[in-house]
């Protein structure tokens, strides 16, 4: 008694468990609207067909102005709008990605 | 003398066996305690493993999500690889000189392929995972 005297004094201490869950919700924003593209008309002229093509334009378009590209910044072009392509392909898929990241999970709030 | 000794004799019991009996109380309400400890640590324990479920099934998803991500990356260089491949292959200023009704046409058709599928990938209400479209190369000339 007298050495365990002191235990009288000290009682058990109580644990107290204090269960906090914290989840953050981000809300998935509307996609921006589709891109809307023009047609473009596309004429390859060489020396086989320049008079065809000198009087086939002027009886369309009314005018013999008209914007040349070479055939190498043509290829140049269309490799810039493969990139373009590429990265909003990319771009989405990055954005698909953190929407399911985010996404709440629903067989855990079942569960729940 | 001697009663007085029983007496003392007595009253040193009565207070041991007082102290004994505090004693004992207080063991048993720290056992209570003890044992409502022991309940709650159980729990805490199951809130844990829970907790490391959540975690691990997280991480799980996670790494799915990573490498669907992944693919779908390499995927979108799928389009920019055939066209480079397709321009190296053919000789483009060749084939215009040549036959430029030909090529004229289709590049036309390339052309107004890659604008239908640029519509395409940025529609919002299509399909969330990016649709694996054609690659809109398969036409030998196109841009």
């Amino acid at each position: 008694m007298l050495t365990t005297g002191c235990s009288l004094l000290t009682p058990e201490p109580q644990i107290k468990i204090v269960t906090n869950t914290v989840k953050t919700t981000v809300p998935i924003v509307a996609h921006p609207k589709q891109v809307q593209l023009n047609d473009v008309k596309i004429y390859v002229v060489s020396k086989e067909n320049y008079e065809e093509f000198v009087k086939e334009f002027e009886a369309k378009n009314g005018a013999d102005a008209y914007i040349a590209i070479s055939v190498k910044d043509y290829e140049n072009l269309s490799l810039n709008f493969a990139e373009l392509r590429r990265y909003i392909e990319q771009q989405k898929q990055i954005i698909v990605y953190y929407e399911e990241a985010v996404k709440p999970d629903t067989k855990q709030e079942k569960k729940e | 003398m001697f009663s007085s000794i029983r007496i003392a004799m007595i009253l040193v019991l009565l207070t041991a066996a007082g102290g004994a009996f505090l004693y004992v109380k207080n063991l048993q309400k720290n056992l209570e305690i003890a044992q409502a400890n022991v309940a709650k640590m159980e729990v805490a324990l199951e809130t844990s493993e829970a907790s490391n479920k959540l975690l691990q099934d997280e991480a799980i998803k996670n790494a799915e999500l990573n490498k669907q991500l992944t693919e779908d990356l390499q995927k979108a260089e799928k389009y920019g690889d055939e066209l480079r491949a397709t321009l190296q292959k053919h000789n483009l200023t060749h084939l215009a000189n040549k036959k430029p009704g030909l090529i004229e046409k289709r590049m036309q058709n390339a052309t107004n392929k890659l604008w239908d599928d640029l519509e395409s990938i940025t529609d919002p209400n299509a399909n969330d995972r990016v649709q694996s479209t054609d690659s809109g190369t398969a036409d030998k000339n196109s841009n």
